[in-house]
């Protein structure tokens, strides 16, 4: 669909002119040797002075053909530890749920930033996953230990 | 008394010698191409091409006039064009296309320019769209319609003087989240959705390679076989009970479904406490309450009569019986031999489980539950095609083409301005004393990206692609149309980056080994200092001319950047754009009072069009 390339082709030039500090994305190179702007691979530090800190987490963005109509699908690796993202890595936020928040004109920095700051503002009303929920609620010292384990997993160059 | 004295005094002489002499191009030859054929013969056309590529089924003659039941299996477009000749009194050339339109090696984009005008009579926005670009690329007049069961539309097409068909977002399928299907529903659809993705599919049907999948089905989401993990209990007893359908006697598969699927289930999800904390809380079936009535029922056969009742509102017990019933009758048949069913809303085994499964979840769940008719059409995504609507639509579509050639085409060429003080984009529907409505012709939407672009033809040598490489064509691109140095991007296809300043790798590759760069194909180029509007052209290989880019000149680019700084205003404009589409904003005539009726009606495209 013609709106879903001119939009994707928009936000890799956007990207490529201005993007978050700390943050990328990219297109994966498909084996033709060209961009595939329908599936990006991006990082995401975690902010400063939390949990998260010191560590870039990927995610993978997939677009579907409705994009920008229906929102591009982020998910972490599976087995991400957060009590809002699946096992499967799928992230569940409202900005990225067609009935919910998602809008055509939400563009990819704001996705990324949106991600990044649920890493430290989980909402507990939706819980995806059974051990960060629980642990989350119930044990929170079980919670930050293991998040500081996930986040030595994904540490950024410069801090290991 | 001729056969044309009536047409022209109706059109006029002028106007009725220039239809005489024209070439136009029907797209499509099923419910409204069967009627508009008829119409555009009898209003004489000189030459009539038709292209579809569908054969004649049976469902099709109940409403396709022109097709006979000997005419089943035959070409679509081979038969309407035979099946005219009996009342083509003025000589029309008819050329019938079997084919897809949008094959651009069988309908190349020369092709396309011999037609003065364009009738759509499709039936998907995929063909719609390719139809509706092809006359943007050669600047060609086009009419659009639509039907959706008592509704319809058409909407006359002048390439970048009037909207153009993707200027109005167009809502794609709903698809629902898993979580909201599998733990939360909240309206008659999510329950039919499980009803019919999740459980019937998990029950009965061909079993996923890897476990339980029902995601998959539901949201069109790709990798959902872990999400599974969360409700993997479920989903794995649900697994246990279907490998016990070929050892377990009716009574105990189907007191066992029940218990699992409307008791324990809804237990365990009760336990989930954040889930309920602003919704209201299930009630599990108190399924023994209901065992020794069921067991009455069963066992009376005048209970049969409560299936035939589609149009009724079933009780729970009605529910459970007929649960009941239709349980039994899918057991046997797998036992029977049949390694799997498929849900066909014409099974009406399969339905009546459907129907009741949902009803029973729906009540659980305090929600409205549906008759078998009401359920049949949603689980079936069925819209009745109206013959009587396409035949009103067809009418529309013919005369509004005819207003084309009041004026002389050569004259006006392709500066339509004065076409859409004449032209109307026409609704029709059931609303008492809405049965008609029509509207101007709005500008382009500048936002749209298909009218919002400059286009053009790239005539590419055949031994330049073979020996030139991507930095010749970026090269010549940035000549041409006065990018900066490596101040663009290129764009392949649907969705392929082949070139822009962080990405060089293709640049010393042979034009002909990028994959997909080649006749019909498009290329997008964008500007990255955002200064010029993009540029699409359509790729086409020449033997024996030079290389030729198109000769524009490129506007400058809208800025969308604003769109950020004014969400609540846009929300709510583009509601009020989907309004439009859906016809439920009235514009009176002169486009001055614009009226919202307070009907919730659905827009049309959000609906499967079954027929158009």
């Amino acid at each position: 669909m013609s709106l879903c390339k001119t939009r994707l082709q928009e936000e890799r030039k956007q990207w490529r002119k201005d993007h978050p500090f700390g943050f990328f994305a990219k297109p994966v190179k498909d084996t033709d040797g060209s961009l595939n702007l329908k599936v990006w691979n991006a990082g995401i530090p975690g902010k400063s002075t939390t949990i998260w800190q010191d560590a870039v987490y990927p995610v993978t963005i997939n677009f579907p053909d409705e994009y920008p109509s229906k929102p591009p699908k982020v998910k972490f690796p599976a087995g991400f530890y957060h009590p809002n993202v699946y096992p499967s890595g799928t992230i569940c936020l409202s900005i990225l749920n067609e009935e919910q928040d998602w809008r055509p004109a939400i563009t990819l920095k704001q996705i990324v930033l949106g991600v990044q700051e649920l890493l430290d503002s989980p909402n507990p009303e939706s819980p995806a996953q059974e051990p960060a929920w629980k642990a989350f609620s119930k044990d929170r010292s079980l919670y930050e230990k293991k998040v500081k384990e996930q986040a030595k997993k994904y540490a950024s160059a410069d801090h290991n | 008394m001729a056969k044309d004295t009536y047409l022209k005094k109706i059109l006029g002489g002028d106007q009725y010698e220039r239809v005489r002499n024209s070439k136009v191009l029907m797209v499509g030859a099923g419910g409204i191409g069967c009627e508009l054929l008829k119409d555009l013969v009898l209003t004489g056309y000189g030459q009539i091409h038709i292209v579809d590529l569908d054969t004649i089924t049976l469902s099709n003659l109940n409403r396709q006039f022109l097709f006979r039941r000997t005419d089943i299996d035959k070409s679509k477009s081979l038969t309407v064009a035979n099946a005219v000749q009996s009342f083509n009194y003025l000589n029309t050339k008819l050329i019938p296309h079997h084919g897809n339109i949008m094959d651009s090696k069988q309908f190349p984009i020369h092709w396309w320019n011999q037609f003065d005008y364009i009738f759509n009579a499709l039936d998907n926005l995929e063909a719609r769209r390719h139809v509706n670009k092809m006359c943007l690329f050669l600047k060609k007049p086009l009419m659009e319609s639509g039907t959706t069961g008592f509704e319809g539309q058409i909407q006359p097409i002048f390439p970048y003087y009037s909207e153009c068909f993707d200027c109005q977002a167009k809502e794609t399928p709903k698809t629902y989240p898993v979580c909201t299907i599998r733990s939360t529903p909240s309206s008659p659809v999510h329950c039919i959705t499980w009803a019919k993705e999740f459980l019937f599919h998990q029950l009965f049907d061909e079993a996923d390679q890897v476990g339980v999948n029902d995601a998959e089905k539901i949201a069109g989401e790709t990798d959902d076989k872990e999400e599974q993990a969360n409700l993997a209990k479920e989903a794995n007893e649900l697994i246990e009970l279907r490998n016990s359908i070929n050892s377990k006697d009716s009574n105990g598969f189907i007191n066992e479904l029940i218990e699992k699927i409307f008791k324990v289930d809804i237990e365990r999800l009760l336990l989930i406490e954040t889930l309920w904390k602003a919704r209201t809380k299930p009630i599990p079936l108190p399924y023994d309450e209901y065992k020794s009535q069921l067991e009455e029922l069963v066992n009376n056969p005048l209970s049969e009569s409560i299936l035939k009742n589609e149009t009724k509102v079933w009780s729970v017990l009605e529910n459970l019986y007929v649960l009941y019933k239709s349980s039994v009758a899918l057991q046997t048949r797998i036992n029977g031999g049949e390694p799997f069913i498929t849900f066909d809303k014409d099974d009406e085994d399969t339905l009546d489980f459907v129907v009741s499964s949902a009803n029973l979840r729906s009540s659980i769940f305090h929600i409205e539950t549906k008759s078998k008719f009401d359920i049949k059409q949603i689980a079936g995504n069925i819209i009745p095609a109206i013959a009587t609507t396409n035949a009103i639509i067809s009418g529309f579509s013919c005369l509004g083409g005819t207003s084309y050639f009041k004026h002389d085409p050569k004259s006006i060429g392709q500066n339509y301005s004065s076409l859409m003080e004449d032209s109307r984009t026409v609704y029709i529907s059931i609303r008492p004393n809405k049965y008609i409505t029509s509207a101007l012709l709005s500008e382009p939407n500048p936002k749209c990206a298909s009218s919002s672009i400059s286009r053009g033809v790239l005539e590419i040598n055949e031994n330049d692609l073979k020996s030139k490489s991507l930095s010749w064509l970026v090269n010549s691109l940035i000549d041409m149309y006065g990018y900066e140095e490596e101040g663009l991007s290129i764009s392949l296809g649907q969705s392929k980056l082949i070139y822009d300043v962080d990405f060089n790798d293709n640049l010393d590759t042979i034009l002909s080994n990028i994959n997909g760069f080649k006749d019909g194909e498009l290329i997008l180029i964008q500007d990255d200092d955002d200064v010029f509007e993009n540029l699409e052209l359509y790729i086409t290989v020449k033997k024996d001319q030079p290389t030729e880019l198109p000769d524009i000149k490129l506007g400058k680019k809208i800025f969308e950047k604003e769109e950020e700084d004014e969400d609540d205003e846009e929300d709510k404009e583009d509601y009020s754009m989907e309004e439009i589409n859906a016809g439920d904003t009235i514009i009176i005539d002169d486009g001055d009072e614009i009226e919202l009726i307070d009907e919730e009606i659905e827009p049309a495209y959000k609906k499967r069009k079954v027929d158009n």
